[in-house]
């Protein structure tokens, strides 16, 4: 009887496995047009309504399983998603940032084209930190000494005078703007001849006073304000001739002097590139310094403007 | 369980699962990817068929369901066929040599039959000339399918059992160690 089970049970197993090997035998190779390839086609157009109906029957079932897997797929995008626009804000951030010192910079290519800045041996710094007390108009800049950036050096950048150091250490330098009181600066309306000196307006940090300029100076709004390009008495500073500080908004006409009142060109409030003019011995600014200071009192241009300048304001 | 043993009830048990579960994995499981990949019933159910009902029922069922798969997804006739009439055989082979009746022996017997199946028809189809390299996605491919089948073993037991209980002829074996356990003074029933 066992013997009679077990010869069964193996021919069964012989006769399903030798059937598998003949039908995958028959159908591997026979055309598509074969007599198995045919049944295929038939079972297919008979199941195909079993499957069809079984199929919309099923789409509830397969819906709930495709919601819960959605869901859960939909979460998964979502925190992706949190995490790609975190990393795109921090890029957009980043590229403004570059965009604006890409900006300053083109704007201080040009401006070094237009007033030849690059024999004044410009360094370029980036502002790290503003003072952010609103009595002290300062910046202070990543280069230092270090770098050849030396007290009174004149700074600017794309659009105009932005002040003179006015403290340095070794890799960095602090930088008064010229809307500090602390800070003058010799200038002239235009192309005119008379110079002045530029100071802060009291009671207006964003407005310069262009002050002491003589009676007979044609000045009318609109005008813009350069520098003159005269040396401090005080010291080696020289601001070169030509940089724009401001455009002239009233005039101010007083019994000894005429003053004007100016609205700087630079935006001070944002500033992040900038280039601090460091005239070192043996350049043209330099010697131009030198060959000033060694002038008799009052030869040199713009002598009393210097003088009152180097009173209250170096410049 | 001998040929003689088995009951009309049964036949069409297996039959009607058969037919049932194969067009669910058609139409809904196939289309719900788990970690990638669609869990397969079929070798399954042919593993379970196979544990309960022993190697000839198992042989025949994996024939049967290895024919039904191929001919309803249009592959070649034979291969799942010959794949899952070993399947079948093997597990129905296991129960009758070994009868396991650890809690973990669907998930076991599951797994083993999900790799058989899953190897054993990419191994075919390499014999038969499929052009696709061995690759490490492929390794995955495979190693995630008797993962996703192992996770799904327990319930799909659980239905086949369910679905066969009705039919299965009662085992010598297992009537002789249930009065064992009920007369022997192992009940606590014995005891009153």
């Amino acid at each position: 009887m066992y013997d009679k089970t077990v010869r069964r049970r193996r021919a069964v197993l012989v006769l399903l496995v030798v059937l598998s090997l003949l039908l995958l035998t028959a159908y591997f190779g026979e055309a598509p047009g074969g007599r198995l390839h045919a049944v295929q086609r038939g079972f297919l157009t008979v199941v195909s309504p079993i499957q069809d109906g079984a199929n919309k029957a099923l789409k509830p079932v397969r819906d709930l399983f495709g919601w819960f897997g959605d869901t859960l797929h939909a979460k998964g995008q979502r925190n992706e998603l949190r995490k790609q626009v975190e990393k795109l804000r921090g890029e957009q951030v980043a590229d403004q940032a570059e965009k604006r010192s890409y900006h300053e910079l083109l704007s201080l290519f040009h401006l070094d084209n237009q007033l030849s800045v690059a024999n004044y041996h410009p360094v370029t710094a980036t502002v790290v930190g503003i003072t952010p007390n609103i009595w002290y108009s300062t910046v202070t800049i990543d280069k230092g000494g270090a770098d050849g950036v030396r007290l009174n050096d004149p700074v600017i950048n794309g659009e105009g005078l932005v002040g003179k150091v006015t403290q340095v250490a070794s890799d960095g330098a602090q930088v008064s703007l010229i809307t500090d009181s602390t800070v003058g600066v010799s200038a002239r309306i235009g192309t005119g001849n008379a110079t002045g000196i530029v100071q802060p307006k009291v009671g207006d940090p964003n407005t310069l006073l262009l002050q002491y300029l003589p009676v007979n100076t044609q000045a009318s709004p609109g005008e813009n304000v350069v520098t003159s390009g005269t040396v401090a008495a005080s010291d080696n500073s020289l601001y070169p001739p030509g940089i724009p500080i401001g455009q002239v908004t009233s005039v101010n006409e007083e019994s000894a002097y005429k003053s004007v009142n100016v609205r700087p060109f630079a935006n001070l409030h944002n500033l992040d590139v900038v280039q601090v003019l460091t005239s070192v011995a043996g350049s043209l600014p330099a010697n131009l310094s030198k060959l000033a200071l060694g002038l008799p009192a009052g030869q040199s241009s713009g002598a009393s403007g210097e003088r009152l300048a180097s009173t209250g304001a170096a410049g | 369980m001998s040929g003689s043993h088995v009951s009309g009830s049964l036949l069409l048990r297996i039959a009607a699962l058969s037919v049932a579960l194969v067009f669910v994995q058609i139409g809904v499981v196939s289309e719900l990817p788990l970690f990638g990949v669609s869990v397969d019933l079929s070798p399954l159910l042919v593993a379970f068929v196979g544990l309960l009902c022993g190697s000839t029922l198992g042989a025949l069922a994996g024939f049967s369901v290895g024919l039904l798969v191929d001919l309803a997804l249009v592959q070649t006739l034979g291969v799942t066929s010959l794949i899952f009439t070993l399947i079948g055989y093997w597990s129905g082979r296991l129960r009758e040599l070994r009868d396991p009746q650890a809690a973990l022996t669907p998930l076991l017997v599951g797994a083993i039959a999900s790799a058989v199946s899953l190897v054993g028809y990419s191994v075919i189809e390499f014999l038969l000339g499929v052009d696709a390299p061995v690759s490490f996605v492929l390794l995955r491919q495979i190693l995630l399918g008797i993962v996703v089948n192992t996770i799904v073993a327990m319930p799909v037991w659980a239905l086949v059992r369910r679905a066969l209980e009705g039919g299965l002829p009662e085992d010598p074996r297992r009537r002789r160690r249930r009065r064992a356990y009920t007369t022997g003074g192992l009940s606590p029933l014995s005891r009153t």
